[in-house]
């Protein structure tokens, strides 16, 4: 051997020294492998209680069950439905709030100091408030999920869109480009892929406020369902909601996933 | 003589600093630039190059004189001011061809002239081959050339071009210098470029300002008149003409005595 370092004998733990796909893939599959595989054992061995801890596929077969007997898939499509809406409510209002505080420096001096305030302020802390003013129906859980993400939301936005490049605005101003063009046919272009990604993020986290919403006060949806099944001690459904749930969240994340790499193609071959 | 293209006049610029000190970055400093020609600023660091070119731009407003473009006062940034900076600058979600058609749309150029234009400009940085592609795809050197070709398909009075090349490698670097020269004749664009680079100045320059630092004045104007009418394309010819090394070590010098201060 020519070179003077001795070729180590490669370590499991290397820093920063990618995996193979094949150990990848091992890796990825035998975590859930071991998960599961600890779930089945320790309940068929009756290390615990079976009414607290049912079995695999026992709740496999109750959301089964669920979707087949006890119309789950409308209390699916109604959370899904609450999500989706007060979501894209959400982006409405926060896309363009948070490129025109991005832009102008004049506007983010009024709204930062607003908008940064209420990211304190935990959104399930206005749920006696919400259902005062909107009594019990869909307005104060839409609006539980819209006031948890607006903000974290707007400040995402406007602080990506600060980060579009001088350089980048200064060009198209030396092109002969006015506001208008430089906000809409530059800056917003330019930061579009990270609006997607806050986009991305901030959906998880509208889940997290539509079980609590359901949870609190609804006799419809998801969290519904589960908060029925605890009064008869059915945790096989309340597992089934919190599998179905993350499952839901993983679908919508995958299609953020393509919907960026469909939008953007241009972001794919620059690494 | 006709009067020259632009004139930078007497211009000055203080910048406001926190806590109430101020920083004059250029100080009394005129030149003028004739239309066709090359002009380059030259000098050490902090010696108000950039600011004197943001302000040709428009990009950055003057505490005091004028800067004249065909006799008219410039006022803000505009299409007769193109600038080229040393940061990538491609619009990544634009293909080349898209790029440089930019100024000519929001101008309000036809479609066809727009695409006559871009297929020209594309062709004289030599990037037909790539007038589809994504700038993402480019390297360093191809995405100058593209960011060279938007800003003179918009057909500006004056090419501003800030360091251009300083981020290329050697190789890339001369190869640029001799697309500018080949690119000024084509065109015929008045170009004023800020280097640092004393080889790049003589042999893109048919004017040198050298800049002194803090604050930024002019210290001299020199005129490589060794050089031939005709510009040369060839950086090895400027090399063998009698006069460039004199004239580089007459700059060599004045940034010596700079570096003292
Ligand atoms: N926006 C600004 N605010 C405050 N000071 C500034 C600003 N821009 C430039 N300066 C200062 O003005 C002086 C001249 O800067 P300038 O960038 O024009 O120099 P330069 O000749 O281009 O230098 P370099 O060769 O390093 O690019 C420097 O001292 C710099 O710190
Ligand atoms: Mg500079």
């Amino acid at each position: 051997m020519s070179s003077p370092k001795p070729n180590r004998r490669r370590r499991l733990l290397q820093v920063r020294t990618p995996v193979s796909p094949m150990q990848a893939l091992i890796s990825s599959i035998g975590i859930w492998v071991v998960f599961f595989g600890g779930w089945i054992f320790a309940t068929s061995m009756g290390w615990v209680n079976p009414i607290l801890v049912p079995s695999p596929a026992q709740v496999f077969r109750s959301i089964y069950l669920l979707f087949a007997n006890d119309g789950f898939a409308s209390d699916v499509l109604i959370s899904v439905g609450r999500v989706l809406f007060a979501f894209a409510l959400a982006c409405l209002v926060a896309v363009p709030t948070g490129v025109a505080m991005g832009a102008f420096p004049a506007i983010d001096a009024v709204l930062a100091p607003f908008v940064s305030a209420w990211r304190y302020l935990p959104a399930p802390s206005f749920i006696p408030i919400l259902l005062m003013w909107f009594g019990t129906g869909e307005e104060p859980k839409i609006a539980l999920l819209f006031l948890g993400v607006i903000f974290f939301l707007i400040t995402l936005i406007a602080d990506h869109t600060k980060e579009v490049r001088k350089e980048l605005i200064e060009t198209a101003m030396t092109l002969g480009a006015g506001r208008s063009i430089t906000v809409f046919q530059v800056m917003l272009p330019a930061v579009l892929p990270n609006i997607l990604v806050a986009m991305r993020q901030m959906l998880a986290v509208v889940w997290t406020y539509l079980v609590i919403a359901e949870i609190v006060a609804s006799t419809t949806g998801i969290g519904a369902m589960m908060m029925r099944a605890r009064r008869f001690l059915h945790t096989d459904q309340i597992m089934g909601g919190i599998i179905v749930i993350g499952a839901l969240g993983l679908i919508f994340d995958r299609l953020f996933a393509v919907l960026h790499r469909r939008l953007f193609p241009y972001l794919q071959d620059s690494r | 003589m006709a009067t020259p293209l632009m004139q930078i006049d007497r211009v000055s610029k203080r910048f406001e600093l926190s806590g109430g000190r101020t920083l004059t970055a250029v100080s009394d400093v005129s030149f003028s630039v004739e239309k066709g020609s090359i002009c380059a600023l030259l000098g050490p660091s902090g010696s108000g190059k950039s600011t004197i070119l943001r302000m040709i731009a428009g990009l950055e407003t003057l505490s005091s004189g004028a800067i004249r473009l065909k006799g008219q006062d410039i006022d803000g940034p505009g299409q007769d001011r193109g600038m080229v900076f040393q940061a990538y600058t491609s619009f990544d979600w634009l293909s080349v061809r898209k790029n440089v058609e930019f100024g000519m749309r929001i101008n309000g150029l036809s479609a066809r002239e727009r695409r006559e234009r871009a297929e020209h400009f594309i062709d004289l940085v030599g990037l037909s081959n790539f007038i589809d592609t994504y700038p993402s795809r480019l390297s360093g050197g191809m995405r100058q050339r593209v960011a060279i070709a938007r800003t003179l398909a918009n057909a500006p009075e004056v090419l501003l071009m800030d360091e251009p090349f300083g981020a290329l490698d050697a190789e890339t670097r001369w190869q640029m210098q001799e697309l500018m020269i080949e690119v000024a004749g084509a065109s015929g664009t008045t170009m004023v470029i800020v280097t640092h680079d004393i080889e790049e100045a003589i042999f893109l320059a048919d004017k040198i300002e050298f800049l002194s630092s803090h604050p930024g004045r002019l210290r001299e104007e020199i005129t490589p008149d060794f050089k031939p009418a005709e510009r040369i394309r060839n950086k090895e010819q400027l090399l063998e003409l009698g006069g460039f090394a004199e004239t580089e070590r007459k700059i060599m010098r004045l940034m010596r005595e700079e570096g003292r201060h």
